[in-house]
């Protein structure tokens, strides 16, 4: 009996422990509320902190409070959050699907304030510093609702010591499908029983993608009503080119070869299996902060001989304000400012380690790390994915679970895009239903 | 236990009972030997993993162990984070969640399992049903609820619901599964005994089903410790954030230090392993109804 | 139970039991009612709805539900794998929590450590857990496929493909599934306990081997756990998503994807959270049927107090 009575005491007194916030007192500044990935413990969080400190003590009018999520929980805490209509004030997002947020009402209008900005005649944002292509995903019925907060590119890294030891040097990296392939197989090494030991390249692994080989031939998933294409000759022959590539050995090899890169833990290129691979800015981050003793370089991705397109597949982060308190868009667009500022871009580069949207910054930035510089130049030939409203996942499970089968001999290239190609129909199909 | 001893007679066994039972023995050890290693890898790998620098994490298991152990990365991990501040938000949860489980969910079971009410058997199906819905299903109305209550910024949302069984789906059907066990006489020479329910059920059916409430206390605890989502979801005040959350700051996009997450991994499971180990020898003397019975 | 009271008070008693039994329930109740409805009734709601979780939800009637049954293929796949898993998984994951609690429901030196190590993949990261799946199922330096190499050449077959092969990667998600079975192993042990002990001296006399006893005493008596392993199982079962998220992706050919992969996908990949609370409740009310069929197993469950 004694027992049961406590629990109510109890709970009376965890209730006002509980229900007592120990915030710091800011006064009666306006308080905003920034969301970000660098979640307190994480290497990035104390400069992080100290940027929003700095701009804390710049003004008095506002005062930011920024909480930091890791990059996997992230995503699903904004989505809640935007979904109840509980969004922080200013947040990062993914660039390619800012306009289901436009569209939805979510996200405050960038342009108006920059009109406004002028109209009072007040430095505002110079958005030359931007690539177009960034600032397209940002736009929604010619108004931008957010802007480019970081930039990410792919290309082609390879190890300098596999080049080494099979007498090739930096003057023999790769610029067309041919010459990969030449290289390629030059730099394959096969034990004498069969077994792979180093892969020269595959266009499946690290982050070779079919649509990023597609538009280097001037081809795509969709048309310009977003109806998927895939059904063309062109579609087959390079589904199928990236699908045979290492055709000379027997799927089981390649299978083997997969398992134990699987098994290799961080990545088979930094484990030096692999001699060639596309990859993003961050294959570069995880080898300079696993310290990877590999000697290597990048490359813009070979394109194909005949009228071969120089683009690669880019994203980024956006930044967003959400429009929930229309009183605090003011101090937050003077923060969004500031974290869009060449400076900030700069720190924040060298806080985060991806590379910001503010191209002359991340020029400077660079300067003097022939990777990051590359990579600089390289983000002018990067391209975003469409956004596709019945299948915003259009590059991934909606095709990855197709593509698979390809790779795994199960079906063969034209199946799979026939395949795929249904999949969309459906979707859209599906999708136009419920409007 | 005299009774087993002068056993009558035996009559096939070569081997006398001594020798019978160490071979039972042996072949019984040998079996948990090798399964528990199975069992066991992903520890070892977790383990060895914490103690790696990222140089040797870049090759994976090619070399499964590390040259020289680093045991400062459980430092670091601890260092790193506010881990005071985590830990004592933990347990703070921690124990909410087990004292309103078990306040909630006993006195729910002992009425689906005792005791004769309108819709019963309608309700105890629906507390199934309750547990059939994919949780991601009501995760925004659930926000949107207690944002409404004004609890966002709190604790509550992650502590009142024990109280009123929520998430107990599972321990009320567990526990009423045990209730059911116990002997309907007992009640009734009880009740003929002047005992009001409440009586009964404090001082008969707790007491006759300590295996079951401490495994209810054992899975709270296992599971509130460990979830990241219901506080990564509901705690909006990082001031409240738990272990388990807390501890997630090192699995980052690309720069990620998987020695670091490794350990971190550890320390949030390694009470829930000692606890573990405690509660379980409480299942070895049992307690049986022998004398209560007759 | 009445029949023993005196005719007088019976109905007093029923009366006050009524009562009674409302107020313990309560607890659950109300959190039914203020904490679990509206979630729940929100959702169904949204079923109906056209709702991208950025703009308001619209009303769109049956239609989500119309589009699953009648123009979403993928939607009968996932159903069927889910189906497929329930019935592979159920009965092998109550076979092995029975056996493992068999096994340390004895005496034997260490037996507190042995019991912590089966228990412990339930607490161990799932990223270990899926190191340790790869270790052993990998098709071509998988320890499994290495250990049955002898049987495969013996029968001249080709080694299995386990995750890797559609025809068998539902069976091996089951298989790993099972390392969590130390989760309903600690709640059998706990029925053991319950079982008295004069029950196993009696049969000791009548000179029972320990495998008889657990045959006619041990797992009779466990019936009650049993029972609700069973169900939790198939509750559980109906849900399945996270081994497959983390070993196949859903694939080989779709062969894994599951309900609950499908309907996440629906709701975090394509931004259609209407007909995702509709496929939450489709799956409610199949598993909600199949659990009403197996509640009627409930009669052949011994209740220890409920026998006379």
């Amino acid at each position: 009996m004694k027992k049961l009575l406590i629990v109510p005491v109890l709970l009376v007194f965890g209730l006002t422990l509980a229900a007592c916030g120990d915030r710091e007192d800011i006064g009666d500044k306006t308080e905003i509320r920034f969301w970000h990935m660098s979640p307190t413990g994480s290497e990035s969080y104390s400069e992080m902190r100290q940027i929003i400190r700095d701009f804390n003590e710049s003004q008095d009018e506002y005062h930011v409070r920024g909480t930091g999520f890791n990059f996997w929980d992230y995503w699903d805490r904004i989505g809640v959050a935007i979904a109840s209509g509980d969004a922080p004030n200013i947040a990062f997002h993914t660039l390619d699907n800012v306009v289901l947020r436009a569209q939805g009402g979510a996200l405050a209008n960038i342009s108006e304030l920059i009109a406004a900005d002028i109209a009072k005649g007040e430095d505002t944002l110079d958005l030359e510093v931007y690539l177009e292509n960034q600032l397209e995903f940002a736009t929604h019925d010619d108004d931008l609702y957010a802007l480019p907060f970081s930039g990410t590119t792919r290309m082609l890294f390879y190890n300098l010591d596999i080049f080494e030891a099979n007498g090739l040097t930096e003057d023999d990296v790769p610029t067309t499908w041919s010459e990969l392939e030449t290289v390629a197989r030059q730099l394959d090494d096969v034990d004498a029983d069969g077994r792979i030991n180093i892969l020269g390249f595959d266009p499946t692994f690290g982050e070779g993608t079919y649509h990023g080989f597609l538009w280097q031939k001037g081809l795509d998933f969709f048309d310009e009503d977003l109806n998927p294409t895939l059904d063309t000759d062109e579609h087959l022959e390079v589904l199928e080119w990236m699908l045979d590539f290492n055709d000379i050995y027997s799927r089981s090899r390649l299978d083997a070869f997969g398992e134990e890169s699987q098994m290799l833990g961080i990545s088979p290129f930094a484990a030096g299996r692999l001699g060639m691979v596309i990859s993003s800015d961050g294959l570069y981050q995880t080898m300079r902060s696993y310290g990877a003793d590999i000697n290597y370089g990048v490359a813009p991705i070979p394109v194909p001989d005949e009228d071969g397109i120089r683009v690669n597949w880019g994203s980024g982060f956006s930044i967003e304000i959400y429009d929930d308190d229309p009183e605090k868009v003011e101090g937050t667009w003077e923060f969004l400012k500031y974290l869009q500022d060449y400076d900030t871009q700069i720190r924040l580069a060298e806080t985060l380690g991806f590379l910001m949207s503010n191209i002359p910054a991340m020029e400077e930035y660079a300067e003097g790390n022939p990777i990051l510089e590359a990579f600089v130049e390289e983000l002018h030939y990067a391209v975003d994915k469409v956004y596709v409203p019945y299948a915003p996942n259009w590059h991934a499970m909606d095709w990855m679970q197709y593509f698979e089968e390809g790779l795994a001999g199960r079906k063969s290239a034209a199946e799979v895009l026939e395949a795929a190609r249904d999949n969309y129909i459906q979707k859209r199909e599906n999708y136009e239903r419920m409007q | 236990m005299q009774t087993a001893e002068c056993k009558p007679k035996m009559k096939e066994s070569r081997l006398t009972r001594p020798q019978k039972r160490l071979v039972k023995t042996i072949v019984l050890q040998i079996v948990l030997v090798s399964l528990s290693f199975v069992f066991l890898f992903p520890f070892l790998w977790m383990l060895v993993t914490a103690l790696k620098t990222p140089q040797e994490l870049l090759h994976g298991i090619e070399k499964f162990f590390p040259d020289s152990p680093q045991w400062g990365n459980f430092v670091t991990a601890v260092t790193t984070v506010p881990f005071l501040m985590y830990l004592k938000n933990s347990l703070i949860l921690v124990f909410f969640a087990v004292t309103g489980t078990l306040f909630s969910a006993t006195l729910t079971a002992y009425a689906f399992a005792k005791l004769r009410w309108p819709g019963r058997d309608i309700f105890f199906v629906v507390m199934l049903a309750t547990m059939m819905i994919p949780p991601q299903a009501i995760l925004i109305p659930s926000y949107i609820l207690y944002a409404h209550i004004g609890w966002l910024g709190t604790r509550l949302p992650l502590i009142v619901p024990y109280f009123f069984g929520g998430g107990a789906a599972f321990f009320i059907f567990l526990l009423r599964q045990f209730f059911k066990g116990i002997p309907n006489e007992l009640m009734e020479s009880a009740i003929v005994d002047g005992a009001g329910h409440l009586k009964i059920f404090i001082y008969l059916m707790l007491p006759l089903t300590k295996p079951a409430l401490i495994t209810v206390a054992l899975i709270t605890f296992m599971f509130v410790w460990n979830d990241y989502f219901g506080p990564l979801i509901f705690l909006s005040n990082p001031d409240h954030w738990t272990l388990a959350l807390g501890l997630r700051a090192f699995e980052t996009q690309f720069t990620g230090r998987y020695e670091l997450m490794m350990a971190a991994a550890i320390l949030v499971m390694s009470p829930t392993i000692v606890l573990f180990f405690v509660a379980q020898k409480h299942f070895i003397e049992g307690i049986t109804f022998t004398g209560i019975k007759g | 139970m009445a029949k023993k009271t005196k005719d007088g008070s019976l109905t007093l008693l029923i009366k006050r039991e009524k009562k009674v039994g409302f107020a313990f329930a309560s607890p659950w109740l109300i959190g039914l009612a203020v904490f679990t409805a509206f979630p729940m009734l929100a959702s169904f709601f949204l079923s109906f709805t056209r709702y991208d979780m950025v703009s308001s939800p619209r009303f769109i009637g049956l239609t989500n539900y119309r589009i699953l049954f009648f123009s979403d293929n993928l939607f009968w796949t996932s159903l069927w794998n889910t189906l497929y898993h329930v019935m592979l998984a159920v009965p092998l994951g109550l076979i092995v929590g029975i056996l493992l609690a068999l096994l340390l429901n004895s005496r034997i030196r260490g037996i507190g450590v042995y019991r912590t190590i089966f228990y412990l993949p339930n607490v161990v990261s799932i990223v270990a857990m899926g190191l340790l799946w790869l270790w052993l199922f990998q098709p071509h330096f998988g320890l499994i496929n290495q250990v049955l190499d002898p049987v495969y050449s013996l029968f001249n077959m080709d080694p299995i493909g386990w995750y890797r092969d559609a025809s068998w990667s539902k069976f091996t998600i089951v298989l790993m599934g099972l390392w969590t079975a130390g989760g309903s192993m600690i709640i059998y042990l706990a029925q053991m306990q319950d079982i008295p002990k004069e029950y196993y001296e009696a049969a000791e006399i009548d000179g029972a081997g320990s495998l008889r006893r657990i045959y006619h005493i041990t797992l009779p008596l466990m019936t009650p756990s049993i029972f609700f392993n069973f169900i939790m199982g198939i509750i559980a079962g109906f849900q399945v998503f996270a081994i497959a998220h983390i070993m196949t992706g859903g694939g080989p050919a779709r062969s894994t994807y599951y309900f609950g992969y499908y309907l996440f996908d629906k709701m975090i990949m394509d931004h259609q959270m209407g007909s995702a609370s509709a496929m939450a409740w489709v799956l409610l009310f199949v598993t909600l049927i199949i659990t009403i069929l197996a509640l009627r197993l409930n009669r052949y469950v011994f209740y220890l107090g409920e026998q006379d």
